[in-house]
């Protein structure tokens, strides 16, 4: 190329050969979803993994560095990590699922109702969640919670649920408005057909490709705040093994220096989280409808 | 938007401002006290456990804590229009000495937090769209996932288990050393991991979104145009395309100061740092109303100050955007 004169605008795409057959995992984040596999399928069976009752209290073996008998140690009071950590999944697995479940369903119902209402009630509705959604998640959580006094499973879920619709009730009403004009729809209508019947049968499949990402990405804060909560005490107490109430502890594991409490308990959140990230990641590069780049 | 009458305009916003503070004041004003739990304790200790009947009623009577909600919210309205929050059950001062007195800790650790987030991710966004696809801005991209994968709190965890146990550098909580309140370098010590754990907490989710938006402005027409006319990338870059994602940016960073805060209160609470952060979980867990009230409205209006000023700056570059059609709003609130 002369000096003088660049060619500018040229693609180098252009020059590429013509791209070979790709093969089928290509861009799939197979080691995530395998490796999410092994820690739902572990916890899910953890009566066959566990060496130990994860709920006794083996007071003569307080703070034990991982050895063989303890696989990943014990804890201040004497109970097993290893066995600990997948029983305990099983819960922190199932409030990240349940409170995914509860505001994915409050954001569908309240952001279809809010895309086919009058002009009004929607401004009234969208102010509403405006309102919600600017305050931070686990304040409210925090709040509620201390208030409620103390946690069970269930309760948690339902106030980690309760407080994380708000966005994915947006971009469902964002989608609503956009198809609810449509023959389809307004044709259901004419038949008699309920709310909740064109929700199901046509609102529902059209939009859900586009809140897929938030709905996973639901499950990863339902998780983090579960955990976030137990940690700081208003979450599950010390008896309901969760990853969260393991971490608990840790201000004790800190003075005496038991790294195993700390680090074992938070690298499982952690491994969990970020399969949970990719696989999320892999879903909005594919449903590429609401995110405009990458 | 009319834009016609300015004056309508922010009479507008004020009245939503003060509506939505109203309601904020109600919701907690009527859960609190509907909730379990005895606020005498927090005024009385263990005392109360030994009370009589009759001494309970007249130390609920003293503190009106007898009287219809109703009559009790309109009280504490009445009081908190003339300036009189009322008293910490706990502290046993008034709330606006006690929450003054933590303030000051809680706006020097959020505020470099935000301070550095805010350049940060502007450096790592233009850094990562500079070198697009290249091995610098994966690596920084996966490490940046990584990150924002970590919860808060664990991180705390993580960093004084290395850094105040293991090497012992570094104090794991507090603000400042006994009797050193103005040691500036005692101070600076004592920021340093609870800023750091900030900081990674929330710095990759905003550079990530500043990066894409840089890709994003890059590919327009323009840029096609600059280069044409023989500028450099580096010009291009920083005088066109950055001038570009500025009103986005600052939206952006209007957004993220609720965020922040949220996570100034987690991370307060791990290092015991004396701030409101820790004031508000003491306050909610012990029942102590007039505190928690104040601390609520307090953090109620920073969040929603922030989202209205949000709401303008996206207003003023697109007036396209309705105040219900905010897409720049909903993408952000994603977590």
């Amino acid at each position: 190329m002369s000096s003088q004169f660049e060619i500018v605008g040229i693609r180098p795409a252009d020059a590429k050969p013509p791209v070979r057959r790709q093969k089928w995992y290509r861009g799939k984040p197979l080691f995530a979803a395998a490796l999410l596999g092994l820690i739902v399928a572990g916890c899910l069976g953890c009566g066959y993994i566990m060496t130990k009752d994860p709920s006794y209290m083996n007071l003569s073996n307080c703070n034990v560095a991982p050895d063989r008998e303890f696989l990943f140690g014990t804890d201040t009071m004497g109970r097993d990590i290893f066995s600990m950590i997948w029983y305990g999944g099983r819960i922190s697995l199932f409030i990240g699922a349940a409170a995914t479940v509860v505001s994915t369903f409050l954001a569908i119902v309240f952001g279809a109702l809010s895309g086919t209402a009058p002009e009004w009630l929607d401004t009234l509705l969208m102010r509403l969640t405006d309102i919600l959604l600017s305050v931070p998640n686990l304040l409210v959580t925090v709040l509620l919670q201390a208030i409620l006094g103390e946690a069970n499973v269930l309760s948690l879920s339902l106030v980690i649920g309760v407080t994380s619709w708000t966005s994915i009730a947006k971009v469902v009403r964002t989608e609503v408005r956009q198809i609810r004009g449509s023959e389809y729809v307004i044709a259901a209508k004419c038949m008699g057909g309920g709310f909740f019947y064109i929700l199901r049968k046509h609102l529902t499949p059209n939009f859900i490709s586009s809140i897929m990402f938030m709905v996973v990405m639901n499950v990863r804060s339902a998780i983090v705040a579960e955990s976030t909560l137990s940690f700081m005490g208003i979450g599950l107490p010390l008896e309901v093994i969760s990853w969260g109430s393991m971490l608990s502890l840790s201000e004790k594991a800190l003075m005496t220096n038991s790294w195993w409490m700390i680090l074992i308990p938070g690298a499982f959140i952690v491994a969990t989280l970020l399969c949970i990230t990719s696989i999320g990641n892999y879903i909005r590069k594919k449903a590429n409808n609401t995110q405009s780049n990458l | 938007m009319g834009r016609k009458n300015p004056l309508a305009y922010f009479g507008k916003k004020c009245l939503v401002f003060v509506f939505s503070i109203f309601v904020l004041s109600l919701a907690v004003f009527y859960i609190s006290r509907l909730a379990p739990g005895d606020p005498l304790v927090s005024y009385y200790g263990d005392r109360v456990e030994k009370m009589s009947p009759k001494e309970r009623e007249w130390a609920e009577d003293k503190l009106g804590l007898n009287d219809p909600l109703l009559v009790q919210y309109v009280r504490w309205m009445e009081n908190a229009v003339h300036g009189d929050f009322g008293i910490s059950y706990k502290y046993k001062m008034d709330v606006t000495e006690v929450i003054a007195s933590r303030l000051e800790n809680t706006l020097i650790l959020g505020g470099l937090g935000f301070v550095l987030i805010f350049v940060l991710s502007m450096l790592l966004g233009v850094l990562c769209a500079w070198r697009e696809e290249g091995w610098l801005d994966r690596a920084i991209c996966k490490i940046g996932t990584v990150t924002s994968c970590i919860p808060e709190f664990w991180l705390s965890l993580v960093l004084i288990l290395i850094f105040s146990i293991g090497l012992r550098w570094l104090p794991s909580s507090g603000a400042y050393s006994i009797g050193k309140k103005d040691d500036v370098w005692d101070r600076i010590v004592h920021l340093i991991l609870p800023v750091s754990v900030v900081v990674t907490g929330h710095l990759w989710y905003y550079a990530y979104m500043i990066r894409n938006k840089i890709l994003e402005e890059v590919r327009a027409d323009y840029v096609l145009l600059a280069k044409a006319k023989g500028l450099k990338k580096r010009s291009i870059m920083f005088r066109h395309c950055l001038r570009n994602i500025i009103p986005s940016y600052l939206s952006l960073m209007a957004i993220s100061v609720p965020h922040i805060l949220g996570g100034t209160y987690i991370v307060e609470t791990v290092f015991s740092y004396p701030g409101i952060g820790t004031l508000s979980y003491e306050s909610a867990r012990y029942k102590d109303y007039n505190l928690l009230m104040l601390l609520c409205l307090m953090t109620g209006i920073v969040v929603i100050l922030c989202g209205i000023l949000a709401q303008m700056i996206n207003e003023k570059i697109d007036p396209r955007i309705k105040a219900t059609e905010e897409a720049e709003i909903s993408e952000v609130k994603k977590r």
